[in-house]
């Protein structure tokens, strides 16, 4: 066996032998983006996909805080999941389909809040009698102990 | 260029105020494994991507972190609102006040201020993704060390939440090395760097 012959197994991503391929930090590929959590158990387990579910001291949340954002961080949540996983899964139509039927569900959702609790993005005021966008609270706020 | 949007990524909805966690989440803010370095380390490190999976990772991952760096700036805010100048020195929080007052500012634990010293950009496409499969793992056990050391559930659920994030993200830049290291040459992936010569 001649060290020169190339060592086609690293496409495969199997481990050195006799004459390693090359060294190099192995992460194997998710295989598939099924199965899947709910839109809302995925946003509290803080993702999508049970396979790399892998909570510190085996704890979990069992949900997410109760927010009238909450459908939308949900559904906005499994878009961006899925996001991350078709950048390195292009080519996956299954998970293609899902996510065309998950900006569906967005673009709903996205209607019934800003509709309810007004715009979510500086454009959403199309057609708004007045400038919402500076209606409280913004994002970072929890007003506890001195709601106002 | 970038929209932002007025909702976080996850709720934070912090009851009670605590000042002495603060002083130690802020560290995912300005810290060395903190979500602001995360965000400029991808957002620099598309540049030099030749791949295009590896310019809509960096992307989308970075403007990931942008809206974790929003949810620990609400954490550190929530856990500081309204405090009296007694809480401030009874939580230890007076050597931070005394800057910041109960503003949000970018800086490690220790007291270190935010440093691009605690990132890289190599431009080369296995030295970078290596870069930022370790930052996720470093990101992961800062977390880890937050929930030994906070015992409030309402920070808690989302310190979980972004710690869960830190394991994907190392799935994807996982991915995305491998998927680089296919393109590049299979028999030395160091002969080149794609992303210089060309």
């Amino acid at each position: 066996m001649s060290c020169n012959k190339p060592d086609q197994s690293f496409r495969s991503g199997s481990l050195p032998g006799a004459f390693a391929p090359l060294a190099m930090a192995y992460v194997p590929m998710q295989v598939s983006a099924a199965p899947n959590y709910d839109a809302p158990e995925a946003l509290a387990r803080g993702t999508l996909f049970p396979g790399l579910d892998l909570p510190f001291m085996n704890i979990v949340n069992e949900k997410a805080p109760d927010v009238p954002t909450a459908e939308l961080m949900a559904i906005d949540f499994v878009v961006d999941e899925l996001e991350l996983y078709l950048d390195t899964h292009s080519e996956d139509q299954e998970a293609f389909d899902l996510y065309q039927s998950f900006l569906a569900l967005r673009m709903e959702a996205r209607e019934r809040y800003t509709g309810r609790f007004g715009p979510i993005t500086q454009c959403d005021q199309l057609g708004s009698e007045s400038y919402a966008w500076l209606k409280d609270p913004w994002p970072w706020e929890f007003l506890n102990r001195r709601e106002r | 260029m970038f929209v932002y949007e007025k909702k976080l990524q996850y709720p934070v909805r912090i009851r009670n105020t605590n000042p002495a966690l603060a002083k130690f989440i802020i560290s995912q803010y300005g810290g060395p494994d903190g979500e602001l370095g995360a965000s400029l380390r991808y957002l620099s490190q598309r540049y030099a991507m030749p791949y295009p999976e590896l310019k809509g990772l960096l992307t989308d991952i970075g403007t990931e972190e942008l809206g974790h760096l929003e949810m620990i700036g609400a954490i550190v805010h929530q856990l500081t609102r309204d405090l009296s100048v007694d809480e401030i020195k009874k939580a230890g929080f007076d050597a931070y006040f005394v800057d910041h007052t109960a503003g949000v500012y970018p800086t490690a634990a220790s007291g270190f201020p935010w440093s691009a010293a605690s990132m890289a950009v190599k431009g080369d496409v296995i030295a970078d993704l290596s870069e930022d499969l370790a930052a996720e793992q470093k990101a992961r056990v800062t977390y880890d060390n937050i929930l030994r050391l906070s015992d409030d559930p309402d920070v808690n659920n989302v310190i979980r939440y972004l710690r869960e994030r830190e394991v994907v993200h190392y799935q994807r830049f996982g991915e995305a090395l491998r998927l680089a290291a296919e393109k590049m040459n299979e028999r030395n992936v160091y002969a080149v760097n794609p992303a210089f010569d060309n």
